[in-house]
């Protein structure tokens, strides 16, 4: 039974409910998409669960461990030379960089250490890898804009740097070249002249990013503003490197806790940006790939000569303690835990892999931004799946 | 002068880059060589050399070896295998004693398990590993990648000499038994 029979007061209430069902909004949240495991923005296979509503990111959540190989656990079954085979493969496309604060983290509890020249040629190593490593992400950011060119042009100019490395070490991923008490062998004749050409062309590389990506108004559009992170949030997540950089933290393991390496012997120059977002990300990186081709040739001018290898026994034992030494990586803060109970090889190693602290910001910056700026923001944040999973 | 669009400046990169691809000469003879221009080797066609340090395969000069089974324990995934036994040999002077030798019966090394981390070649006291730069030894059958001690022999063929080292050093340079 109505309360009114009148036909017209009828037809507007009619109307009126219509209009209520029409202008109800649709029921848009609790959509999962993950993105990953197998997608070209995650450098491997990194999974990140999000959560949408509509466009918009509700809650992200990265979750790794596709590709673990357990390293930590393989490393107490190995004898110390033995280990810096398997770490090569934590960070692969700088791998040098991976052995140098476990070698040193060891050296420190056999209390020698490498002669000069040998700190020289690790410090122009490791800088080299750098370079490999920043170079192919200045490349790879623009490829998940949707610029193709400049990865092109990040692979051809990375392979100067990868052949030098090659050159040195005998190879182009793996060096395995870094030894306790010092290094594998001495360079060959030419390597300078050749590492100097390469440098110049990886700083005309460099200027190329500058216009092809860095001035680009879409490239900018697209990362302004976007993936702020602010200061104390990027200290909080223990952020480190150039991602922390980006934040305005002015925070260098190389100048502030060099372990023994050449770097405090030149001059160079730490960048930060304090903007926070990922075109400060992107600018940061680039500003240090030029830094280290600077640091390479200045390292090269004053190349000390003498030995190579301190006097280490045969059959390396490492004597009972504790130690950690942790280096600025491409990535960031890469750091050896060791425990030696003063056998073979190591009782317990402790890997602190950047990546894998870069990753934890990602439930925190990726609530509320679109879609389309994840892959941005995981660009920007750049991490290698090996150095998450290890 | 008003600002140049970043997007006008990057087309400009790019196509000072094709240009410089297509006429690798420059303005002196405009003929387009792409193929000399381009950077990418076109693999199976031509070839690039890689350097004389490259760890690219392991050879073995038999005669060296002494199955001492150094580089087998030291091998981080043990993918070398070595079976030997005693033989008399002659006397190194007349009328002195016959010699006890290690005779090699087995050498091989599966590159398939290998991680080429050179430290086999590093730790052989009696030289009879080496490096050779060869890569191209692929098999479509995993068990083919199991080299033997003649296959071995057959890549120390192709060994190069060790390189001078740059000025500065103190290291001297090993030779390679031939």
């Amino acid at each position: 039974m109505t309360a009114t029979s009148d036909p017209r007061q009828l037809s507007y209430i009619a109307h009126q409910a219509a209009d209520a069902r029409v202008n109800v909004e649709l029921h848009t949240g609790d959509m999962t998409l993950n993105i990953g495991p197998q997608h070209p923005a995650t450098h491997g296979t990194l999974r990140i669960a999000t959560e949408l509503d509509g466009e918009v990111v509700v809650r992200a959540e990265p979750i790794p461990g596709y590709m673990h190989r357990g390293y930590e656990k393989l490393s107490e079954v190995r004898t110390y030379p033995q280990v810096t085979t398997l770490i090569n493969r934590i960070d692969w496309v700088g791998s040098f960089a991976n052995e140098v604060p476990f070698i040193l983290a060891a050296e420190r509890l056999m209390e020698i250490e490498a002669p000069p020249r040998a700190q020289w040629i690790r410090t122009i190593l490791f800088e080299l890898s750098r370079i490999a490593n920043i170079s192919l992400f200045l490349g790879d950011m623009g490829v998940q804009l949707g610029a193709i060119t400049p990865v092109f042009y990040a692979f051809r100019d990375r392979e100067r740097v990868l052949n030098q490395i090659e050159a040195a070490t005998g190879g182009r991923f793996h060096p395995n070249f870094d030894r306790i008490g010092g290094l594998k062998d001495d360079l060959p004749k030419g390597w300078i002249a050749e590492t100097r050409d390469a440098m110049a062309k990886m700083r005309d590389f460099c200027d190329e990013m500058e216009g092809l990506l860095m001035g680009n108004e879409v490239f900018e559009a697209r990362c302004r503003g976007v993936g702020v992170i602010p200061e104390d949030v990027a200290l909080g997540y223990g952020l480190s490197g150039a991602n922390l950089r980006a934040s305005g933290v002015d925070w260098d393991l190389r100048r502030d806790n060099n372990p023994g390496l050449a770097w405090d012997q030149i001059e160079w120059k730490v960048w930060t940006h304090p903007d926070g977002d990922s075109f400060a990300r992107y600018w940061v990186r680039l500003q240090e790939t030029r830094e280290a081709t600077l640091i390479v040739d200045r390292l090269l001018d004053s190349l000390p000569s003498g030995p190579i290898m301190a006097k280490v026994p045969r059959i390396i034992k490492v004597p009972e303690g504790e130690a950690y030494i942790s280096t600025e990586n491409p990535l960031g803060e890469m750091g050896y835990y060791i425990v030696s109970k003063g056998d073979l090889g190591p009782f317990r190693v402790k890997i602190r892999t950047p990546s894998f602290n870069n990753i934890s910001i990602v439930p925190w910056i990726m609530k509320g931004v679109y879609v389309p700026d994840v892959i941005t923001i995981l660009g920007s944040l750049y991490f290698i799946l090996g150095d998450i999973d290890r | 002068m008003a600002k140049m669009p970043g997007f006008v400046k990057g087309l400009q990169i790019t196509a000072r880059t094709g240009l410089q691809t297509m006429f690798p000469d420059g303005l002196r003879k405009p003929i387009p060589a792409p193929t000399r221009g381009a950077v990418t080797v076109q693999y199976p066609h031509e070839k690039e050399a890689p350097p004389d340090r490259a760890r690219g395969v392991i050879a073995l000069k038999e005669d060296n070896c002494t199955a001492c089974m150094l580089c087998s324990r030291s091998c981080p995934d043990w993918c070398i295998y070595i079976e030997g036994h005693k033989v008399k040999a002659p006397p190194r002077r007349a009328g002195g004693k016959p010699r006890n030798v290690n005779k090699l019966d087995r050498f091989d090394i599966d590159f398939a398990l290998c991680m080429y981390c050179g430290i086999c070649v590093e730790v052989c006291p009696f030289d009879a590993l080496f490096w050779s730069p060869e890569y191209e030894y692929s098999e479509p059958r995993i068990a083919d990648l199991l080299h033997d001690k003649t296959r071995l022999g057959e890549w120390f063929e192709t060994v190069p000499d060790f390189e001078p080292y740059e000025a500065g050093s103190e290291q001297k340079v090993k030779k390679v038994p031939r």
